[in-house]
């Protein structure tokens, strides 16, 4: 079958298609175009400042000056949110960076000819493995202090773990595949057999697990601010928002409701969108993308 | 056998290997500890004490051989801060984290494995959308908020129905009054397990789909005179049990991140909030010997999933045999 | 027990895989089918057994004896060509199941249980059909464990202690333990090498007719198929292409899927450098 190579704008459109045409994939293309949405709209304008206080009005319910209240100052709780998103867009995409590199890294050498260095790393990824998230942020507060980038380094160290174990079984079959022999043969390098090679056999399993990562460094991140590991004080971000809402919820209960609908829903959405690329990605499951 | 033992082999070497990134993150990474220590207004006679105090001025392997020697013997050292022994701290506040984990692990299962033995069976596509969509959105529900939620319905005191204890312990734990020290526990219980019930309902489905793929036991179980439900649940449910072994482990260890911020919420005084004071304390010579227990407890935790699933299929309990 | 497959088809998610099929197969006969691989006769068996995925949707009618097992909600699953089909109720099935109609997989390394010992393994349809005492049951199970040709000491092993030919066999006597009237045989040597093919289709060819039972036998292998049955039908993407005759039609195909799934026969028989038995043809691999 005679098949003309797609460009790679074409294919990308065919994949944007096929999930904008599931409901589940519409709305993670829909909450994630938001999510962009916001976070640049907030670099130049939010409803009100975030330092501008209002302190006749504090736990106020919304109303048609803070449509979404305001917190225990009186700051605007939609202007926090709103700048939040940008701390944990750039958080999440930090984290899909370094649990992609530390991932590939470590699947590079799970799968690489040398047994020795392939079962020593197996090992080390199996034993640390179970070392939770918060104990590696704990870890890198202490010399770090709090910050985003802890959230981040802890994050990518995890699920780069994890990305690692998940991988390897598809990346150990590629590895071991005739191409790859012919490859080395003509004496292509161990990381361009990575990148040409064992990456491409490996992309469902990292669209999804690197949308996942995502969606829990969103999580992570309001868990570890709350404990105070996490971004610093003062800075918006989701997990500020929801901490900060946490301190009077007898007084007014309904300002929490939104930092934690907005980290919900957007999780989904990139739970929701590795599935979806996933499937649409796979020129066996999407017969567009082979027409294409 | 000879996996056992390289097993364990692995097991050492990871626990030293833990110890020694625990130990460089937090005594070389910092700069002078002692300074760390002392805290920022400290006049510098005081960084010397605490210098002499904790052995601090000697050189880094002197220090960590001391440390690891210690730990060997049980002894996890003093906090600077109350100047009690850090096992004994430790061992109060496991008191309540640790039931609270079991806890919650307990609602993850009741909840999650049912389930997620539904979202495999069931044939309906609307019920299985259905049950697909419910796993995927409890699973994105920050603890906090899922502690919250729980507590704005069934706090007493805070909630639409007050039916549980809201916040704290009793003072005297379990010994005085073990029934309210047990209630307190319900509602964070509650709030850490939905949570991980999500992700153990996706692995549980996961799993059972995997082993009812074509011409399998679970075929063969149907074609002997079982109902599809019958087989999934006696046949591939027993097979999957390896795989949720791991499953359980795995939870266990990306649970313990909620438990200790729904520890905080319903202010519990466990594991999780003396790290996270200690911590905030710049206590550590404390945190090092804690952060020390908890990533031993987790890869001792590792290493039992892996034996239980080893010894649990039978496949790969015998090619070690032969 | 005769069957009878009226205007069979299988639609799995939309794709329509098998396009109404027609077999009968008479009491005590042993009939083939035979196709390439993806032709749809796994489909045809596994609509037999009630077995097919989640998702699928049929038309037509199967019947087992005096069991209509598939038809169309209107009545017999006569006349009404495209009404959709469904299946008597899963209770029914089961009780069919293991004890009218045995089936033996085609790969036992898969559909063997792992945890379960042969002596368990073998003595499942009993147990979910019977009423029967465990010493009863260990009895039957010895007695079977003969009739397959393997020894008692096999009883308290699992399958992977097993060869590739005893799990088989394993199979095969999970399947007739309970003397069932009708017997689908799924691929059952296709996993099996050249020599144990042989043996297990002899096997199995014996007991069925010393039970009297009738057999579905599904191959791809035309030198298989020529030992196991007495009348075959040829399926080509989800048709039935030809009927007869096996021995007929393996001499003289008509249609050209029948004659190219016979020269693929004679040349893996070749190709084994075994010519002096290419009649009998016992040689095939896939």
């Amino acid at each position: 079958m005679a098949v003309t190579k797609p460009t790679p704008a074409r294919r990308a459109r065919v994949i944007l298609d096929t999930m904008w045409s599931s409901g589940t994939g519409r709305y993670a293309l829909v909450v994630l175009a938001l999510w962009a949405l916001v976070a640049l709209v907030s670099l130049f304008w939010t409803p009100l400042p975030l330092l501008a206080t209002d302190g006749y009005h504090v736990w106020a319910a919304p109303s048609a000056d803070h449509w979404l209240g305001t917190d225990g100052t009186g700051a605007d709780v939609l202007s926090w949110l709103m700048a939040g998103s940008r701390t944990n867009l750039v958080i999440a995409g930090l984290t899909v960076i370094g649990s992609a590199a530390l991932g590939l890294l470590l699947v590079g050498l799970m799968v690489a000819r040398s047994t020795a260095l392939a079962s020593v790393s197996v090992a080390v990824v199996d034993a640390l493995i179970s070392i939770p998230t918060v104990l590696i942020a704990l870890l890198l507060a202490v010399p770090f202090g709090a910050s985003a980038a802890v959230v981040v380094g802890a994050c990518s160290i995890a699920y780069g773990l994890n990305l690692a174990r998940v991988a390897r079984p598809a990346a150990l079959l590629a590895a071991r595949s005739q191409y790859v022999e012919s490859a080395r043969a003509n004496g292509a390098g161990g990381l361009r057999v990575l990148v040409q090679h064992i990456v491409p056999n490996i992309t469902p399993v990292l669209a999804v697990q690197l949308s996942m990562s995502a969606g829990t460094s969103v999580l992570a991140e309001a868990g570890l601010t709350y404990l105070g590991v996490g971004v610093g004080a003062g800075v918006p971000s989701w997990g500020h928002s929801l901490s900060t809402s946490v301190k009077l919820i007898n007084v007014f209960p309904l300002t929490v409701l939104w930092p934690g609908l907005v980290v919900t829903l957007v999780v989904i959405a990139l739970n929701l969108f590795g599935d979806a690329l996933r499937d649409a990605g796979d020129p066996v499951a999407n017969p567009l993308l082979r027409e294409a | 056998m000879r996996f056992l033992v390289k097993r364990l082999l692995l097991f050492a070497a990871a626990l030293v290997g833990v110890s020694m990134l625990v130990f460089a993150a937090l005594r070389i990474l910092p700069g002078d500890v002692a300074v760390v220590m002392a805290g920022t207004n400290a006049s510098a006679s005081r960084v010397a004490e605490l210098r002499a105090e904790f052995g601090l001025d000697r050189p880094y392997t002197v220090q960590y051989l001391d440390w690891a020697g210690g730990l060997l013997h049980g002894d996890l050292g003093m906090s600077a801060l109350t100047g009690r022994s850090v096992a004994a701290q430790v061992g109060r506040r496991a008191a309540i984290t640790f039931p609270l984990i079991v806890m919650s692990l307990v609602v993850a299962l009741a909840v999650g494995l049912p389930l997620g033995c539904a979202a495999s069976i069931a044939r309906s596509p609307r019920l299985r959308g259905f049950l697909r969509v419910l796993a995927i959105a409890g699973g994105a529900v920050p603890a906090l908020w899922s502690g919250l939620l729980l507590l704005l319905l069934f706090g007493r005191g805070v909630g639409l129905i007050g039916l549980f204890p809201s916040q704290g312990f009793p003072a005297d734990g379990w010994s005085g009054d073990p029934v309210r020290a047990f209630a307190s526990l319900i509602l964070p219980a509650l709030a850490t397990g939905f949570v991980a019930a999500a992700g153990i309902m996706r692995y549980t489905r996961s799993a059972l789909d995997d082993i009812a793929s074509d011409g399998g036991p679970v075929d063969m179980a149907m074609a002997c005179g079982m109902t599809r439900t019958q087989a999934m649940l006696q046949v591939g449910l027993r097979l999957a049990t390896p795989q949720l072994v791991s499953v359980v482990g795995l939870t266990f260890a990306s649970m313990i991140t909620g438990v200790m911020v729904i520890e905080n919420l319903f202010a519990l005084p466990g594991l999780g909030a003396l790290l996270v004071g200690d911590v905030g304390n710049r206590d550590l010579v404390a945190v090092e010997s804690e952060l020390f227990l908890l990533a031993a407890f987790f890869l001792i935790l590792g290493l039992i999933v892996d034996l239980t699933h080893r010894a649990l299929d039978p496949r790969l309990a015998a090619g070690e045999e032969e | 027990m005769s069957v009878s497959v009226r205007g069979l088809k299988v639609d799995l998610g939309g794709v329509e895989i098998v396009h109404g099929v027609d077999l009968t197969i008479g009491d005590g006969e042993r009939v083939g089918l035979i196709g390439a691989s993806g032709s749809g006769k796994s489909m045809i068996a596994k609509a037999l057994l009630g077995l097919l995925p989640q998702g699928a949707s049929l038309c037509g009618g199967i019947s087992m004896g005096d069991a209509a097992i598939l038809g169309s909600a209107s009545g017999e699953g006569n006349g009404g060509d495209s009404a959709p089909a469904s299946y008597a109720d899963e209770r029914t099935l089961a009780d069919l199941r293991g004890r009218y109609v045995g089936t033996v997989f085609q790969n036992p390394a898969r559909a063997l249980n792992p945890v379960m010992t042969v002596a368990r393994q073998i003595a499942l349809p009993l147990r979910l059909h019977y009423d029967l005492t465990a010493s009863e049951r260990a009895e039957r199970v010895r007695a079977m464990l003969g009739k397959v040709g393997l020894s008692d000491d096999v009883l308290n092993k699992r399958p992977h202690e097993l060869s590739g030919g005893q799990r088989q066999r394993v199979g095969i006597a999970t399947a007739l333990i309970t003397s069932p009237r009708f017997i689908i045989a799924d691929e059952p040597t296709t996993a099996l090498d050249s020599i144990t093919q042989r043996q297990i289709v002899d096997l199995l060819v014996s007991l069925v007719d010393d039970a009297g039972a009738s057999m579905l036998f599904i191959t791809h292998d035309f030198a298989v198929l020529s030992r196991a049955t007495t009348r075959c039908y040829v399926l080509d993407e989800g048709r039935i292409v030809e009927s007869g005759n096996t021995a007929d039609l393996l001499a003289a195909p008509e249609t050209a899927p029948a004659r190219e799934l016979v020269t693929a026969a004679r040349r893996l028989t070749l190709h084994a450098g075994d010519t002096s038995r290419a009649d009998e043809g016992g040689v095939a691999q896939s």
